[in-house]
Formats: C-alpha cells, sequence, structure tokens
C-alpha cells in the first residue's frame, strides 16, 4: 500500500514533468508597451491617469514622520511638508510657514504660517498643531531630544513662537527644515499607516517595508499636482532597478551606479540622466598621534582626487574641503597633486627608498593603515590610494571593517581613517564643521585640536549673519586642511535616470529627501 | 514511536537554548549595536550623548547575561519581543516573512523536482550516453553558477528581452515564477547527479537482475522497486533540502523583491536587530529539526524495518 502511494506520488511529479516539457506552451501574455499599443479605433477613451512608478531603495516599516528617519521618506513620498524647504540652490525657503522673524535677543524666533496651508483632509493648518509637531518630534526622536527644552506656544491661528535656551542661529535649517519636522495632522487615527499630512500626495496603499502607493491631493492648499499619483517600489539592488528601468516597468530613480549610468548613457533617447553635485562626502582623516607632519604632508600631497573621481565613473565629484565648492562656505584650496614634494617631505624626516621602492628609516617601512568599511565605494577608494601611495614610496596596509563606528573611529586606531557621511545637512556649514572638527567630535581621537579653529566655531555657533557664517566656516576649514588633519577626496554626486518627459521628481535637488512635488510630471 | 518523538522535542528545547545563547553571545561581541546603526542610518553622525541615552533606552547598556536573561524570560512567556530598528513585533515580521519564505522554498523545491527526477531517471537508465554526459555536465554547471548571476540572467532574458515576465513582481504565482526557478536551478544540478547516482546504485543490486531474469518488465521493476528503495535516499536529500530552504535565500529575495525570512535575517543582522535575528534563529532552528523529524518518521513509513533510535 505505501509503495502503491509512493510510486502514485513519484509517477505524479513524473507526469508533471512530462506535460510540462510536451506541451505546446501558452502564447505569452506580454503587456504592450506604451510604444506599442494599437491605435485606438474605439471611440476616444477618457484619459489615462498619470501614475508615475518609481523606485526606492530603502523602505520604512512606518509612515510617522517623526520617528526613526521615516521623514526622509514621507518627503520623498510628497506626503508630509515642513516649515522651511531647502531650495536646489541651497537657499531656505519658506513652505507651510510664510516667514520668520527672530527676537533682538535672538533667542525667540516667530514664525507666521501660510494662510492657505490645509491638510489633505481640508483642515486649515493652525499655530496649534504645529507646535504639537514639534514637541512631539522632541519627545518621540532621539536626535532631537534638544526640542524639548525649547518654549514653542502658539501665538494665535497662525503664530508661533520657538524660544532656544541659548542661541541657535541654525534653528530653521537645522530643524524647520529638517524632514523629521513634516506636518502631521495628529488628530488623525493611524499616524504610522496612513498619516494625513499637508504634501500634494496622499497615502492610497501602504505595505511597511514595501510597496507604497500614492494618490493626487485633490485639496492641495499651494497650487494643482499635475500627476494623478505615484507608486513607490522597493528595490535595493541595482541591477533590478537598471533591469526595470530597462523593461518600462519603472519610470525613475536615483543613486544610479557608475555601471547603470555607462548603460543608460547609450541610449540618451530611452533615458534622461542627471547628475548634479550632492552633499554625501568622501573623506579621510590622518592620525597626528600616530603619522609625522611631514609623513601627512605627503599623503595630502599624493591623494589624487581627480583620479580617484575618474575611476569612480562621475559617481563622485573631487573635493577640495567638505562642501560644494558653489557654496559661499565651500572656499577653501589644498595643494596641488606632487609626487616630487611628497617625497621631499618623507625624505625630511629622514627615509631613504629601499630596494623594494619603499621609503625605510632604522630599517622599518614606511606603513601607513588605511581603514576603511565596504559601503561608499570607500573600499574602491582605498585600492586606489595604496597604489597611489605606492607610487610615492608610501606602502599601504587596508584594513577593512563592516561598522567603522564601532571601530576605527571609536578606537582611534588607525592611520588613515575613510568615512563618508552627509556633511551640509541643509545649506548651512555648522553641522559638518561641529561633527568634523571640534574637540570633542567623533574625529577628535585623530588628534586635531586648535585653540583657534575651537573659538571660530563657537562663533560661528552662534553668529546668525550669513556672510559671516561662511567666512568663519572657510577659516575654520581651511585650518584643518593646513594642518594635514582631513583631507576630502569627493562629493558624491546625485545622479538620477528617468524616462523621458519624467520631470521634477526631484533630481535637481542636491539633496535625498526631497522627492516627488505638485510640480512632477509625466508624459 | 511517540516516545522517540517526545525524545527528538526535548533535543529541540536544548537545541534551541543553546543556539540562542550563541547567536546572542555572537551578536554582543560583534562590533556596533542596534542604537549606532538605527540613529546613523542615514548617513548623518550623532554625538555620543544622544547614542548613549539610546543604548540605554533600548538596555543596550546592561550586561551580556542580563539582556539575554531578559530576552529569554520574554520568549518563554511567549513574547518574542519587537525590533529595534522599527518596533515593530518580532512574531509579526517572522510571520510576513514566512509566508513569502514557504511560497518560494516549495515553489522552487516542486520545480526542482519535477525537472531532477526524471531526468535522473533517464541519465541512470542511459548511463555512460551522450545524453548522460550532456546533462551531467550541465548539471555541473547548474551547480557552480552563483545565484546572482542566475537571477540576474533569468531576469534579463525573460523580464527585459522576452518580456514575458515582470522585473517588479508581485506576490503571485507569476511572481514567484523566476524567483523559484533561480533557486532551482543548482537544486536541479545537485539533485540530478544525486538521484542519479542513487538510481545507478539501486540498479545494480542483484534484485534488479534477479527480477529481470524472470522476465519482470523493466518499467515495472523501475517503478515498483528501484524507485521505492531509492526513496528513502532521495527523501533525505530533499529534507535536508527543506531544512535549508526555510532559512530564506538572501539575493535572490532582494533581487527579486520577495521579502522571505533571508532578507529579514541578514537586514536585522545589519542593522544589529537582535531581538529579531534571535526570533529568526528560533525559528528556523525548529523547522530543520522538525523536518528532520519528520524524514525520520518517513522513513520508517516507507521501510517499517528502518526504526528510529
Amino acid at each position: 500500500m505505501k509503495a502503491r502511494v509512493l510510486s502514485i506520488v513519484l509517477a505524479l511529479v513524473l507526469l508533471l514533468s512530462l506535460a510540462g516539457c510536451g506541451s505546446k506552451a501558452p502564447a505569452p501574455t506580454q503587456a504592450p508597451s506604451a510604444q506599442e499599443q494599437p491605435a485606438a479605433e474605439a471611440p476616444a477613451a477618457p484619459a489615462e491617469p498619470k501614475i508615475l512608478r518609481l523606485a526606492e531603495s530603502f523602505a520604512y516599516a512606518s509612515l510617522d514622520a517623526h520617528k526613526d528617519w521615516n521623514g526622509w521618506y514621507t518627503s520623498i513620498y510628497g506626503l508630509t511638508e515642513t516649515l522651511f524647504k531647502v531650495g536646489d540652490d541651497l537657499s531656505v525657503e519658506p513652505l507651510l510657514a510664510d516667514k520668520a522673524e527672530t527676537s533682538e535677543d535672538g533667542l525667540t524666533w516667530t514664525i507666521t504660517l501660510d494662510p492657505n496651508a490645509a491638510f489633505s483632509n481640508g483642515k486649515a493648518l493652525t499655530a496649534e498643531m504645529v507646535v504639537r509637531n514639534l514637541q512631539r518630534v522632541g519627545e518621540v526622536n532621539a536626535r532631537f531630544a534638544d526640542v524639548k527644552d525649547y518654549v514653542i506656544t502658539a501665538v494665535d491661528e497662525r503664530t508661533l513662537t520657538i524660544t532656544t535656551p541659548v542661541l541657535y542661529p541654525t534653528l530653521i535649517t537645522d530643524k524647520l527644515t529638517n524632514s523629521a519636522f513634516g506636518i502631521m495632522d495628529l488628530d488623525c487615527e493611524d499616524l504610522d499607516n496612513a498619516p494625513v499630512c499637508t504634501g500634494p500626495f496622499q497615502v492610497k496603499t501602504f505595505e511597511p517595508e514595501g510597496t507604497v502607493e500614492m494618490a493626487k491631493n485633490e485639496n492641495y492648499w499651494n497650487g494643482e499636482v499635475k500627476l494623478d499619483g505615484v507608486i513607490f517600489y522597493y528595490m535595493n539592488d541595482d541591477e533590478s532597478k537598471l533591469m526595470a528601468m530597462q523593461s518600462g516597468e519603472i519610470d525613475g530613480y536615483s543613486s544610479v551606479t557608475a555601471a547603470a549610468k555607462e548603460i543608460y548613457s547609450l541610449e540618451p533617447d530611452r533615458y534622461v540622466l542627471t547628475v548634479i553635485p550632492g552633499t554625501r562626502l568622501q573623506f579621510y582623516v590622518l592620525n597626528q598621534n600616530r603619522l609625522s607632519a611631514n609623513v601627512r604632508k605627503a599623503i595630502d600631497l599624493t591623494v589624487d582626487n581627480d583620479a580617484i573621481a575618474a575611476f569612480l565613473g562621475g559617481t563622485v565629484s573631487p573635493a577640495v574641503g567638505p562642501f560644494g565648492a558653489s557654496a559661499p562656505y565651500g572656499q577653501v584650496t589644498k595643494p596641488a597633486v606632487d609626487a616630487d614634494a611628497a617625497r621631499a617631505a618623507i625624505e625630511a624626516d629622514g627615509y631613504a627608498l629601499n630596494a623594494d621602492g619603499y621609503y625605510e628609516k632604522d630599517g622599518q617601512v614606511l606603513t601607513v593603515e588605511i581603514c576603511f568599511y565596504y559601503a561608499r565605494s570607500l573600499d574602491t577608494i582605498a585600492l586606489l590610494l595604496e597604489q597611489q601611495f605606492k607610487a610615492v614610496g608610501i606602502k599601504a596596509v587596508l584594513t577593512g571593517v563592516e561598522d567603522a563606528d564601532s571601530t576605527y573611529r571609536v578606537t582611534g586606531e588607525y592611520d588613515m581613517a575613510l568615512y563618508c557621511m552627509i556633511a551640509d545637512q541643509a545649506g548651512d556649514p555648522y553641522f559638518g564643521i561641529n561633527a568634523l572638527f571640534r574637540q570633542n567630535s567623533n574625529w577628535a581621537l585623530g588628534g586635531f585640536h586648535s585653540d583657534e579653529c575651537e573659538a571660530l566655531i563657537n562663533e560661528l555657533e552662534s553668529e546668525p549673519d550669513a556672510d559671516r557664517r561662511a567666512e568663519l566656516a572657510n577659516q575654520i576649514v581651511q585650518m584643518a586642511i593646513d594642518d594635514d588633519a582631513f583631507g576630502f577626496i569627493g562629493l558624491f554626486n546625485k545622479t538620477s535616470v528617468a524616462a523621458p518627459g519624467v520631470v521634477n521628481i526631484g533630481e535637481n535637488s542636491p539633496f535625498d529627501f526631497y522627492g516627488v512635488s505638485a510640480e512632477s510630471d509625466m508624459p | 514511536m511517540k516516545k522517540y518523538i517526545g525524545k527528538r522535542l526535548l533535543h529541540l528545547v536544548g537545541i534551541l537554548i543553546a543556539l540562542s545563547f550563541l547567536t546572542f553571545l555572537l551578536m554582543y561581541l560583534a562590533p556596533g549595536d542596534a542604537a549606532t546603526k538605527k540613529l546613523n542610518a542615514q548617513g548623518i553622525a550623532v554625538s555620543q550623548e544622544v547614542l548613549e541615552q539610546v543604548r540605554t533606552e533600548m538596555g543596550l547598556d546592561r550586561p551580556f547575561l542580563v539582556q539575554y536573561g531578559d530576552w529569554a524570560l520574554k520568549v518563554l512567556r511567549g513574547d518574542l519581543g519587537n525590533s529595534y530598528k522599527d518596533g515593530v513585533s518580532v512574531a509579526a515580521k517572522l510571520g510576513k516573512a514566512l509566508g513569502y519564505t514557504v511560497e518560494l522554498a516549495f515553489g522552487s523545491l516542486l520545480l526542482s523536482l519535477v525537472i531532477a527526477l526524471p531526468l535522473a531517471i533517464l541519465t541512470a537508465l542511459k548511463q555512460d550516453s551522450l545524453l548522460d554526459y550532456l546533462l551531467r555536465f550541465l548539471s555541473f554547471i547548474g551547480n557552480s553558477l552563483p545565484n546572482f548571476l542566475i537571477s540576474v540572467l533569468l531576469m534579463y532574458f525573460f523580464c527585459v528581452k522576452a518580456r514575458l515576465l515582470p522585473v517588479v513582481a508581485e506576490r503571485s504565482l507569476k511572481g514567484l515564477l523566476l524567483p523559484s526557478a533561480a533557486l532551482s536551478i543548482p537544486m536541479i544540478g545537485r539533485f540530478l547527479r544525486q538521484f542519479r547516482a542513487e538510481i545507478l546504485e539501486q540498479m545494480s543490486r542483484s534484485y534488479v537482475s534477479g527480477a529481470a531474469s524472470r522476465g519482470v518488465k523493466r518499467r515495472y521493476i523501475l517503478y515498483r522497486n528501484v524507485l521505492h528503495n531509492a526513496s528513502i535516499t532521495i527523501l533525505t536529500i530533499v529534507g535536508l533540502q527543506i531544512g535549508t530552504l526555510m532559512g530564506g535565500s538572501v539575493v535572490i529575495e532582494t533581487i527579486f523583491r520577495w521579502p522571505g525570512l533571508g532578507k529579514l535575517a541578514m537586514d536585522a543582522i545589519t542593522a544589529r536587530d537582535y531581538p529579531v535575528i534571535q526570533g529568526f534563529v528560533l525559528l528556523t532552528a525548529s523547522f530543520y529539526v522538525l523536518v528532520n523529524l519528520l524524514t525520520d518518521i518517513a522513513y520508517h513509513w516507507i521501510d517499517p524495518r528502518v526504526r528510529p533510535e
């Protein structure tokens, strides 16, 4: 009996396979592409809804903009808006707010809301709701716990005041443009899955950590929304995105890889590539506790940012300082690559070339340990640096880790540390400077310290005048460069691809957290 | 048999305790923690002060044994905890991913069996023929191709060139086809060689030549005796494969947007999301042990002479 049952099972498997081999395959059910669709013979049908399909590399479990990094994506989805936004030219522009004014002592900000601002459910945006939103961010997001120390008060329907305990000239760029401060209707029942917000789109369907479908906000307060909807597919594999683009299943995405960029550039009629300088910085820190001033100088004279950028296929632009060269606070200089000067600096330390072509002193080869982690092309950069160092006689030892934030960055055990971070969060230099050059910064273990620099950073922290801020920032960064403490390799370009006619999907913003808007459109 | 099953289930408890402790220890010793990963997620560094505060809130500053004990006690109460990454219940996350993994595992297994078993019989019957050499050669290739390459090639030909299937597949039979095929190709290669070897082994036994000399039809010997006797080995191979498949396949799940257990585990490891990692380990270890137990029981069912010990 059992043998019979088993034989039947095996026979069924065989039968299935024979059926698969023998039967004629059904005609393919290929959906015709837009270009292939037959000309309409029937009476003119109503216009197809304009639904844009985009791919995103990350997806979160909640749409609550205030928690974690969700706001980054609710902003990209066109769901949430902030009081102010950073324009494509890095200038701060009012969005839900009309204007902001500071008190004479600089501690109190008075924010006036746009009189037309409203949620997608038609409810007007009030100062009281904004106050509740700002306070909630301080409570639910550890990155903004300092907001709990602010006194935030609704003065009337459209006006609120924010009083900070200390002078805080970058309140708007640090907080009020930050996507975590996206405004939601806090009376809405399901902030995680279907928050009601003010953006040009509203949630249609939301699959946690999956596909998000947005529908046009018919009540959008800030003009007509051109698209009927947007679908964001969660795709974090680069090859899949490339093939989805090639098969016409998506209309665009950003963070295009160098390999994909090359493929797209071969067919300019089918793919529109947009490359703009971004704000994600690749840099290195030279450990002053382990490397002499001359060796650090030699390294800085050796690192060829142009060659690295060229190798990375246009995904990065060579950097001089931590900020884009077009920003007023990005006006710094560094010495040109000079192998002879690098060798002279090493020889000034008493090193001589050995038979292997490396510098050596007292029987010790000049060796530099380069620490890096496997992301943001830092592993490739480490390999390129190894070659560049070899050319001038420095031996490089590469140490790759998975997580820099728990290894070399916090132990200080490196000669040269590679890292990547967003240095310019929202059109102001303070965040980057504070993170890099402060006495107690993340990179303090690299040994860079200057009282003069610290004083300038303190001044920058409370300086309200933009021109003076830029001047201070340039002085601070120049000091770090001149001290051969830091080297700035490249700024990632924001590379986006879109089908022809697809416009305004965030491709012109240097920031990753802006996406679709009312102006987004497709053919 | 009941005693045997009870004993095996008792072993499972021991295995789960040892595995969960070891995994927790390894994650604890690995550089980085959930707080760092969560706060630095988008390349914007936070201050050490904020980091320490979040570590305290998450309980990551407590000694290892306290953290493990706390987790274990919750599990004993039936609570796998919440994800450090996004606060979602671990049980809900595992449940959702498990559904995808079961579909993919059984889809690929079925596809592999449907192709590999008849080919194994064919190659065994036509041993050392051109067809046998060709299929064995192809099985080598299928077995040695990396998953990502198979996936990308399948996607390119079926989605981009032929436009038969979508790249952006949703959870449907159509969406399951390519990931199942990608997972099946190396499996078919392995199955084909292993099944063929076992069938040949059985065919070389004297009972086959004896039956043939008595005039029993070849087809009858093959289906009634050879396949029956080879089934224990086949079952072992398939059982082991099911256990492996239930752990998910990170590469295939990532490429085909199939959010199964493999991708969930990989994301959790990257984020140092201990509760999810622990939940994953408990689930997959249980599956592995249970599938093996079922395989052992099936041996006895197929051949009562085989007694589980």
